[in-house]
Protein backbone atom coordinates (compact mmCIF):
# COMPACT_ATOMS: atom_id res chain seq x y z
CA UNK A 1 0.00 0.00 0.00
CA UNK A 2 3.17 2.29 0.66
CA UNK A 3 4.55 1.75 -2.15
CA UNK A 4 1.57 1.91 -4.16
CA UNK A 5 1.33 5.53 -2.63
CA UNK A 6 5.10 6.33 -3.44
CA UNK A 7 4.11 4.99 -6.75
CA UNK A 8 0.91 7.47 -7.45
CA UNK A 9 3.15 10.38 -5.97
CA UNK A 10 5.66 10.31 -8.26
CA UNK A 11 3.64 9.34 -11.32
CA UNK A 12 1.15 12.26 -10.76
CA UNK A 13 4.25 14.52 -9.73
CA UNK A 14 6.10 13.07 -13.20
CA UNK A 15 3.08 13.97 -14.94
CA UNK A 16 2.67 17.53 -13.89
CA UNK A 17 6.72 18.33 -14.35
CA UNK A 18 6.38 16.28 -17.86
CA UNK A 19 3.11 18.86 -18.67
CA UNK A 20 4.26 21.98 -17.25
CA UNK A 21 7.87 22.70 -15.33
CA UNK A 22 10.36 21.88 -18.25
CA UNK A 23 8.17 23.47 -21.09
CA UNK A 24 8.07 27.17 -18.71
CA UNK A 25 12.28 27.22 -18.82
CA UNK A 26 13.79 29.00 -21.07
CA UNK A 27 16.13 26.93 -23.07
CA UNK A 28 15.41 26.83 -26.46
CA UNK A 29 13.78 23.63 -26.72
CA UNK A 30 12.17 21.79 -24.06
CA UNK A 31 13.70 18.22 -23.12
CA UNK A 32 11.61 16.57 -20.44
CA UNK A 33 12.26 13.16 -18.40
CA UNK A 34 9.83 10.49 -19.37
CA UNK A 35 9.24 9.93 -15.70
CA UNK A 36 6.59 7.34 -16.29
CA UNK A 37 8.95 5.13 -17.96
CA UNK A 38 11.14 5.11 -14.89
CA UNK A 39 8.60 4.03 -13.24
CA UNK A 40 6.99 1.53 -15.67
CA UNK A 41 10.77 -0.54 -15.57
CA UNK A 42 10.52 -0.25 -11.95
CA UNK A 43 7.20 -1.81 -12.11
CA UNK A 44 9.10 -4.39 -14.26
CA UNK A 45 11.87 -4.84 -12.56
CA UNK A 46 10.02 -5.33 -9.16
CA UNK A 47 5.97 -6.36 -9.69
CA UNK A 48 5.63 -9.35 -11.77
CA UNK A 49 1.77 -9.90 -11.33
CA UNK A 50 -1.33 -9.07 -13.59
CA UNK A 51 -1.46 -5.55 -11.62
CA UNK A 52 2.13 -4.63 -12.60
CA UNK A 53 1.10 -5.04 -16.04
CA UNK A 54 -2.36 -3.39 -15.45
CA UNK A 55 -0.62 -0.41 -13.80
CA UNK A 56 1.64 -0.11 -16.74
CA UNK A 57 -1.21 0.46 -19.24
CA UNK A 58 -2.36 2.30 -17.09
CA UNK A 59 0.36 4.55 -16.70
CA UNK A 60 0.49 4.91 -20.61
CA UNK A 61 -3.49 5.30 -20.71
CA UNK A 62 -2.88 8.60 -18.59
CA UNK A 63 0.06 9.49 -20.17
CA UNK A 64 -2.56 9.96 -23.40
CA UNK A 65 -5.26 11.53 -21.26
CA UNK A 66 -2.66 14.33 -20.20
CA UNK A 67 -0.76 14.67 -23.17
CA UNK A 68 -3.61 15.00 -25.87
CA UNK A 69 -2.19 12.31 -28.16
CA UNK A 70 -4.78 9.28 -29.39
CA UNK A 71 -5.95 7.38 -26.56
CA UNK A 72 -3.80 3.95 -26.18
CA UNK A 73 -0.83 5.11 -28.12
CA UNK A 74 1.66 5.72 -24.88
CA UNK A 75 -0.73 2.72 -23.51
CA UNK A 76 0.93 0.37 -25.66
CA UNK A 77 4.47 1.78 -25.12
CA UNK A 78 4.38 1.16 -21.50
CA UNK A 79 3.15 -2.14 -21.86
CA UNK A 80 6.33 -3.27 -24.55
CA UNK A 81 8.20 -1.75 -21.86
CA UNK A 82 6.79 -3.68 -18.56
CA UNK A 83 6.72 -6.76 -21.08
CA UNK A 84 10.48 -6.22 -22.12
CA UNK A 85 12.05 -5.41 -18.86
CA UNK A 86 9.79 -8.14 -17.56
CA UNK A 87 11.46 -10.58 -19.92
CA UNK A 88 14.83 -8.83 -19.40
CA UNK A 89 14.87 -9.41 -15.60
CA UNK A 90 13.82 -13.08 -15.76
CA UNK A 91 17.28 -14.01 -17.59
CA UNK A 92 19.89 -11.25 -16.75
CA UNK A 93 20.71 -10.02 -13.54
CA UNK A 94 19.22 -6.18 -13.27
CA UNK A 95 20.19 -4.75 -9.43
CA UNK A 96 23.00 -2.39 -9.54
CA UNK A 97 22.22 1.51 -10.09
CA UNK A 98 23.92 1.34 -13.23
CA UNK A 99 22.31 -1.57 -14.70
CA UNK A 100 19.09 -0.29 -14.00
CA UNK A 101 20.31 3.43 -15.51
CA UNK A 102 21.24 1.56 -18.64
CA UNK A 103 17.98 -0.31 -18.77
CA UNK A 104 15.95 2.90 -18.18
CA UNK A 105 17.94 4.71 -21.07
CA UNK A 106 17.01 1.28 -23.08
CA UNK A 107 13.41 1.03 -22.18
CA UNK A 108 12.99 5.13 -23.10
CA UNK A 109 14.46 4.69 -26.45
CA UNK A 110 12.58 1.77 -27.33
CA UNK A 111 9.15 3.26 -26.03
CA UNK A 112 9.86 6.18 -28.47
CA UNK A 113 10.90 3.62 -31.30
CA UNK A 114 7.42 1.19 -30.28
CA UNK A 115 5.61 4.51 -30.06
CA UNK A 116 6.64 5.91 -33.43
CA UNK A 117 6.18 2.78 -35.22
CA UNK A 118 2.81 2.47 -34.34
CA UNK A 119 1.98 5.71 -35.28
CA UNK A 120 3.59 5.29 -38.46
CA UNK A 121 1.40 1.79 -38.72
CA UNK A 122 -1.25 3.57 -38.32
CA UNK A 123 -0.89 6.23 -40.94
CA UNK A 124 -0.53 8.82 -37.80
CA UNK A 125 2.99 10.03 -38.24
CA UNK A 126 4.19 11.31 -41.38
CA UNK A 127 6.89 13.46 -39.74
CA UNK A 128 10.66 13.07 -40.45
CA UNK A 129 11.83 10.54 -37.82
CA UNK A 130 15.65 11.85 -37.63
CA UNK A 131 14.69 14.96 -35.39
CA UNK A 132 12.05 12.75 -33.71
CA UNK A 133 14.36 10.40 -32.46
CA UNK A 134 17.46 12.64 -31.51
CA UNK A 135 14.78 14.22 -28.96
CA UNK A 136 13.73 11.22 -27.88
CA UNK A 137 17.62 10.17 -26.82
CA UNK A 138 17.59 13.01 -25.39
CA UNK A 139 14.55 12.66 -23.39
CA UNK A 140 15.91 9.28 -22.43
CA UNK A 141 19.27 10.78 -21.46
CA UNK A 142 17.29 12.77 -18.85
CA UNK A 143 15.18 10.31 -17.41
CA UNK A 144 17.89 7.47 -17.28
CA UNK A 145 19.75 10.64 -15.06
CA UNK A 146 16.41 11.03 -12.53
CA UNK A 147 16.16 7.01 -12.43
CA UNK A 148 18.43 6.55 -9.65
CA UNK A 149 17.00 9.03 -7.24
CA UNK A 150 13.01 7.93 -8.36
CA UNK A 151 14.27 3.82 -7.87
CA UNK A 152 15.68 4.68 -4.28
CA UNK A 153 12.19 6.59 -3.59
CA UNK A 154 10.14 3.70 -4.84
CA UNK A 155 12.58 0.79 -3.61
CA UNK A 156 12.56 2.76 0.17
CA UNK A 157 8.87 2.60 0.17
CA UNK A 158 8.48 -1.26 -1.23
CA UNK A 159 6.95 -4.12 1.04
CA UNK A 160 7.74 -7.31 0.53
CA UNK A 161 5.26 -7.95 -2.05
CA UNK A 162 5.51 -9.71 -5.16
CA UNK A 163 8.46 -11.36 -6.29
CA UNK A 164 11.79 -9.66 -6.11
CA UNK A 165 14.40 -8.23 -8.65
CA UNK A 166 17.00 -11.32 -9.67
CA UNK B 1 -5.36 -23.96 -16.13
CA UNK B 2 -1.48 -24.28 -15.26
CA UNK B 3 -0.40 -22.85 -18.22
CA UNK B 4 -2.62 -20.00 -18.09
CA UNK B 5 -1.44 -18.97 -14.46
CA UNK B 6 2.08 -20.11 -15.04
CA UNK B 7 1.59 -17.61 -17.92
CA UNK B 8 -0.70 -15.30 -16.59
CA UNK B 9 1.72 -12.14 -17.30
CA UNK B 10 2.67 -12.92 -20.84
CA UNK B 11 -1.20 -13.38 -21.61
CA UNK B 12 -1.67 -10.44 -19.87
CA UNK B 13 0.48 -8.10 -21.39
CA UNK B 14 -0.26 -9.36 -24.43
CA UNK B 15 -3.85 -8.51 -23.97
CA UNK B 16 -3.09 -5.05 -22.79
CA UNK B 17 -1.62 -4.76 -25.82
CA UNK B 18 -4.07 -5.93 -28.18
CA UNK B 19 -6.28 -3.36 -26.18
CA UNK B 20 -4.16 -0.48 -26.49
CA UNK B 21 -4.19 -1.09 -30.34
CA UNK B 22 -8.08 -1.40 -30.42
CA UNK B 23 -8.38 1.79 -28.50
CA UNK B 24 -5.79 3.73 -30.28
CA UNK B 25 -7.19 2.61 -33.54
CA UNK B 26 -10.62 3.55 -32.66
CA UNK B 27 -9.58 6.60 -30.88
CA UNK B 28 -7.41 7.93 -34.06
CA UNK B 29 -10.55 7.03 -36.33
CA UNK B 30 -13.70 8.37 -34.34
CA UNK B 31 -12.20 12.31 -34.04
CA UNK B 32 -14.75 13.13 -32.37
CA UNK B 33 -14.13 10.64 -29.45
CA UNK B 34 -13.45 11.55 -26.37
CA UNK B 35 -11.57 9.86 -23.39
CA UNK B 36 -13.70 10.38 -20.23
CA UNK B 37 -10.85 9.80 -18.11
CA UNK B 38 -8.73 12.36 -19.73
CA UNK B 39 -11.47 14.88 -19.31
CA UNK B 40 -11.87 13.96 -15.63
CA UNK B 41 -7.75 13.79 -15.48
CA UNK B 42 -7.76 17.04 -16.58
CA UNK B 43 -10.11 18.91 -14.40
CA UNK B 44 -8.03 17.24 -11.75
CA UNK B 45 -4.63 18.34 -12.56
CA UNK B 46 -5.67 21.30 -13.80
CA UNK B 47 -5.19 23.38 -10.59
CA UNK B 48 -1.59 21.44 -10.03
CA UNK B 49 -0.34 22.56 -13.61
CA UNK B 50 -1.65 26.06 -13.02
CA UNK B 51 1.11 25.90 -10.09
CA UNK B 52 3.80 24.12 -11.78
CA UNK B 53 3.36 26.03 -14.48
CA UNK B 54 3.91 29.40 -11.86
CA UNK B 55 7.07 27.58 -10.68
CA UNK B 56 8.49 27.24 -13.84
CA UNK B 57 7.48 30.42 -15.50
CA UNK B 58 9.52 31.89 -12.19
CA UNK B 59 12.01 29.80 -12.65
CA UNK B 60 12.76 30.52 -16.49
CA UNK B 61 12.54 33.65 -14.88
CA UNK B 62 15.19 33.97 -12.63
CA UNK B 63 17.29 32.20 -15.43
CA UNK B 64 16.52 34.63 -18.13
CA UNK B 65 17.51 37.71 -15.60
CA UNK B 66 20.54 35.74 -15.33
CA UNK B 67 21.34 35.27 -18.78
CA UNK B 68 20.94 38.82 -19.33
CA UNK B 69 23.01 39.66 -16.31
CA UNK B 70 26.08 37.78 -17.56
CA UNK B 71 25.22 39.35 -20.96
CA UNK B 72 25.01 42.83 -19.64
CA UNK B 73 28.16 42.15 -17.75
CA UNK B 74 29.61 40.91 -20.89
CA UNK B 75 28.52 43.92 -23.05
CA UNK B 76 29.63 46.01 -20.17
CA UNK B 77 33.20 45.01 -20.94
CA UNK B 78 33.39 44.86 -24.34
CA UNK B 79 32.05 48.76 -24.10
CA UNK B 80 34.73 49.39 -21.98
CA UNK B 81 37.56 48.32 -23.70
CA UNK B 82 35.49 49.69 -26.97
CA UNK B 83 35.98 53.57 -24.94
CA UNK B 84 39.33 52.79 -23.85
CA UNK B 85 40.64 51.76 -27.20
CA UNK B 86 38.39 54.73 -28.56
CA UNK B 87 39.87 57.27 -26.07
CA UNK B 88 43.39 55.66 -26.71
CA UNK B 89 43.02 56.06 -30.74
CA UNK B 90 41.63 60.05 -30.29
CA UNK B 91 44.70 60.73 -27.96
CA UNK B 92 46.89 59.44 -30.70
CA UNK B 93 45.19 61.66 -33.48
CA UNK B 94 45.02 64.55 -31.21
CA UNK B 95 48.73 64.28 -30.96
CA UNK B 96 49.16 63.69 -34.58
CA UNK B 97 46.72 67.07 -35.49
CA UNK B 98 49.19 68.80 -33.21
CA UNK B 99 52.65 67.46 -34.72
CA UNK B 100 51.03 68.27 -37.80
CA UNK B 101 50.36 71.78 -37.08
CA UNK B 102 53.90 71.60 -35.66
CA UNK B 103 55.92 70.57 -39.01
CA UNK B 104 53.51 72.94 -40.99
CA UNK B 105 54.96 75.70 -39.26
CA UNK B 106 58.13 74.79 -39.26
CA UNK B 107 57.99 73.96 -43.23
CA UNK B 108 56.41 77.69 -43.20
CA UNK B 109 59.61 78.80 -41.63
CA UNK B 110 61.94 76.68 -43.75
CA UNK B 111 60.37 78.67 -46.49
CA UNK B 112 61.56 81.61 -45.46
CA UNK B 113 64.77 80.72 -44.83
CA UNK B 114 67.47 80.42 -48.02
CA UNK B 115 70.48 77.97 -47.66
CA UNK B 116 70.63 74.55 -46.08
CA UNK B 117 68.73 74.02 -43.00
CA UNK B 118 67.94 70.20 -41.72
CA UNK B 119 65.05 69.44 -40.08
CA UNK B 120 65.54 67.58 -36.58
CA UNK B 121 63.55 66.02 -33.37
CA UNK B 122 64.12 66.72 -29.78
CA UNK B 123 64.63 63.14 -28.50
CA UNK B 124 66.26 64.20 -24.89
CA UNK B 125 66.23 67.18 -22.32
CA UNK B 126 69.50 67.52 -20.33
CA UNK B 127 68.39 66.67 -16.96
CA UNK B 128 71.11 68.83 -14.81
CA UNK B 129 69.99 71.86 -13.47
CA UNK B 130 72.91 73.66 -14.44
CA UNK B 131 73.27 73.67 -18.13
CA UNK B 132 70.36 74.19 -20.46
CA UNK B 133 70.87 71.53 -23.23
CA UNK B 134 68.48 69.32 -25.78
CA UNK B 135 69.93 66.31 -27.60
CA UNK B 136 68.10 66.36 -31.43
CA UNK B 137 68.25 63.11 -33.46
CA UNK B 138 70.29 64.34 -36.26
CA UNK B 139 74.24 64.16 -36.32
CA UNK B 140 77.62 64.07 -38.10
CA UNK B 141 76.40 61.72 -40.83
CA UNK B 142 73.53 64.22 -41.56
CA UNK B 143 75.94 67.10 -42.09
CA UNK B 144 75.29 68.29 -38.71
CA UNK B 145 78.36 69.97 -37.05
CA UNK B 146 79.48 72.09 -34.02
CA UNK B 147 78.54 75.95 -34.24
CA UNK B 148 75.33 75.45 -36.48
CA UNK B 149 72.11 77.62 -35.37
CA UNK B 150 69.47 75.74 -34.42
CA UNK B 151 66.15 77.57 -35.18
CA UNK B 152 62.42 76.96 -34.85
CA UNK B 153 59.70 78.82 -36.46
CA UNK B 154 59.26 81.07 -33.14
CA UNK B 155 62.98 82.38 -33.26
CA UNK B 156 66.14 81.10 -32.09
CA UNK B 157 67.04 78.04 -29.96
CA UNK B 158 70.76 77.73 -29.64
CA UNK B 159 73.30 76.21 -31.27
CA UNK B 160 74.89 72.89 -31.54
CA UNK B 161 77.32 72.51 -28.72
CA UNK B 162 78.56 68.89 -29.95
CA UNK B 163 77.58 65.99 -32.36
CA UNK B 164 78.14 62.58 -32.87
CA UNK B 165 77.63 60.28 -35.55
CA UNK B 166 73.52 59.95 -35.03
CA UNK B 167 72.42 62.76 -31.91
CA UNK B 168 73.60 66.10 -31.71
CA UNK B 169 73.56 68.25 -28.71
CA UNK B 170 72.16 71.75 -28.73
CA UNK B 171 72.82 74.35 -26.08
CA UNK B 172 70.18 76.57 -25.40
CA UNK B 173 70.41 80.87 -25.61
CA UNK B 174 68.96 80.24 -21.94
CA UNK B 175 72.64 78.56 -21.36
CA UNK B 176 75.47 80.18 -19.40
CA UNK B 177 77.60 79.36 -22.18
CA UNK B 178 75.82 80.41 -25.05
CA UNK B 179 76.12 83.98 -26.45
CA UNK B 180 73.95 85.47 -29.82
CA UNK B 181 75.31 88.75 -31.62
CA UNK B 182 71.94 90.29 -31.72
CA UNK B 183 70.55 93.87 -32.65
CA UNK B 184 67.28 95.73 -30.91
CA UNK B 185 64.77 95.64 -33.89
CA UNK B 186 63.40 99.31 -33.11
CA UNK B 187 66.72 101.13 -32.20
CA UNK B 188 69.12 98.96 -33.67
CA UNK B 189 71.07 98.91 -30.68
CA UNK B 190 73.74 95.97 -30.41
CA UNK B 191 74.35 93.86 -28.02
CA UNK B 192 75.50 89.94 -26.80
CA UNK B 193 72.13 87.96 -25.11
CA UNK B 194 73.51 85.26 -22.92
CA UNK B 195 72.33 82.74 -20.59
CA UNK B 196 72.25 82.88 -17.04
CA UNK B 197 73.43 80.50 -14.09
CA UNK B 198 69.71 80.21 -13.21
CA UNK B 199 67.88 80.03 -16.87
CA UNK B 200 67.53 83.03 -17.54
CA UNK B 201 68.40 85.36 -20.77
CA UNK B 202 69.89 88.86 -20.59
CA UNK B 203 71.16 90.94 -23.61
CA UNK B 204 74.80 92.13 -21.57
CA UNK B 205 76.81 94.76 -23.62
CA UNK B 206 74.43 97.03 -24.36
CA UNK B 207 75.93 100.89 -24.37
CA UNK B 208 74.82 103.11 -21.72
CA UNK B 209 73.30 105.40 -24.14
CA UNK B 210 71.40 102.33 -26.16
CA UNK B 211 68.09 103.18 -26.97
CA UNK B 212 66.47 99.74 -24.97
CA UNK B 213 62.35 99.85 -23.72
CA UNK B 214 60.63 97.01 -22.43
CA UNK B 215 58.88 94.96 -25.28
CA UNK B 216 61.37 96.02 -27.37
CA UNK B 217 61.96 92.86 -29.75
CA UNK B 218 65.32 91.39 -29.93
CA UNK B 219 67.02 89.68 -33.19
CA UNK B 220 70.32 88.04 -34.18
CA UNK B 221 72.64 90.36 -35.67
CA UNK B 222 73.85 87.61 -38.25
CA UNK B 223 77.53 89.24 -37.80
CA UNK B 224 78.64 86.18 -35.68
CA UNK B 225 78.89 83.96 -38.29
CA UNK B 226 76.46 81.49 -37.21
CA UNK B 227 72.95 82.57 -36.79
CA UNK B 228 71.42 84.25 -39.95
CA UNK B 229 70.33 87.97 -39.48
CA UNK B 230 66.76 88.65 -38.53
CA UNK B 231 66.05 85.51 -36.63
CA UNK B 232 63.69 87.04 -33.44
CA UNK B 233 65.45 85.89 -30.02
CA UNK B 234 63.04 87.21 -27.82
CA UNK B 235 61.66 89.90 -26.14
CA UNK B 236 62.98 92.45 -23.56
CA UNK B 237 61.24 92.66 -20.14
CA UNK B 238 63.60 94.65 -18.02
CA UNK B 239 65.96 97.44 -18.61
CA UNK B 240 68.95 97.32 -15.82
CA UNK B 241 70.89 100.50 -15.82
CA UNK B 242 72.15 100.24 -12.18
CA UNK B 243 75.72 99.15 -13.50
CA UNK B 244 78.09 102.20 -13.30
CA UNK B 245 80.02 102.79 -16.23
CA UNK B 246 79.31 102.15 -20.06
CA UNK B 247 77.50 99.37 -20.36
CA UNK B 248 73.42 98.73 -19.61
CA UNK B 249 71.66 95.20 -20.03
CA UNK B 250 68.11 93.80 -20.64
CA UNK B 251 66.27 90.69 -19.32
CA UNK B 252 65.42 89.56 -22.62
CA UNK B 253 62.41 86.40 -22.45
CA UNK B 254 62.75 84.20 -25.51
CA UNK B 255 60.29 83.73 -28.13
CA UNK B 256 60.80 79.89 -28.19
CA UNK B 257 59.32 78.21 -25.22
CA UNK B 258 62.28 75.93 -24.93
CA UNK B 259 61.03 74.12 -22.46
CA UNK B 260 58.34 72.49 -24.67
CA UNK B 261 60.62 72.51 -27.67
CA UNK B 262 60.10 69.33 -29.99
CA UNK B 263 60.87 70.30 -33.48
CA UNK B 264 64.25 72.31 -34.82
CA UNK B 265 65.78 73.20 -37.93
CA UNK B 266 69.46 72.94 -37.86
CA UNK B 267 70.77 75.82 -40.31
CA UNK B 268 74.69 76.56 -41.34
CA UNK B 269 76.21 79.97 -41.58
CA UNK B 270 75.29 80.24 -44.83
CA UNK B 271 71.63 80.78 -44.37
CA UNK B 272 69.58 83.71 -44.78
CA UNK B 273 66.37 84.86 -43.77
CA UNK B 274 64.75 86.12 -46.73
CA UNK B 275 61.68 87.23 -45.14
CA UNK B 276 62.32 89.26 -41.28
CA UNK B 277 59.90 89.28 -39.22
CA UNK B 278 57.10 92.08 -39.38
Amino acid sequence: MRTAAVIGLVVGFGLLVQTTLFHALPFGVHPAPDILVVVCVFLGLHRHTVGGAVAAFVLGYLQDAVSGSAAGLNAFGMVVIYLLVYLTCRRLWVDNVLSKVVLVFLASCLKSIAVLAVSALFGAFDGEWGPTLSSMMVNAALAAAVAPLLFALMTGARLPEGRPAR
Amino acid sequence: MEFVRRNRILLTTGGLLLVSLLLYSVSIRSQPYRDPVGQVLLDTLAPFQAVFSLIGRGAGRVWSGYVDLVGARRDNQQLQERVAALESELLRLGELERENARLAELLAFRARLQGIAYGARVIARDPGPLSMTVTIDRGARDQIRRGMAVLAPQGVVGQIGDASHTAARVVLLTDHNSGIDAIVQRSRARGIVQGGMDGSCHMNYLSRDADVAVGDRVLTSGLDGIFPKGVLVGEVVEVSRRHRGLLQAAVVRPSVALDRLEEVLVVDATAQVVEPPA
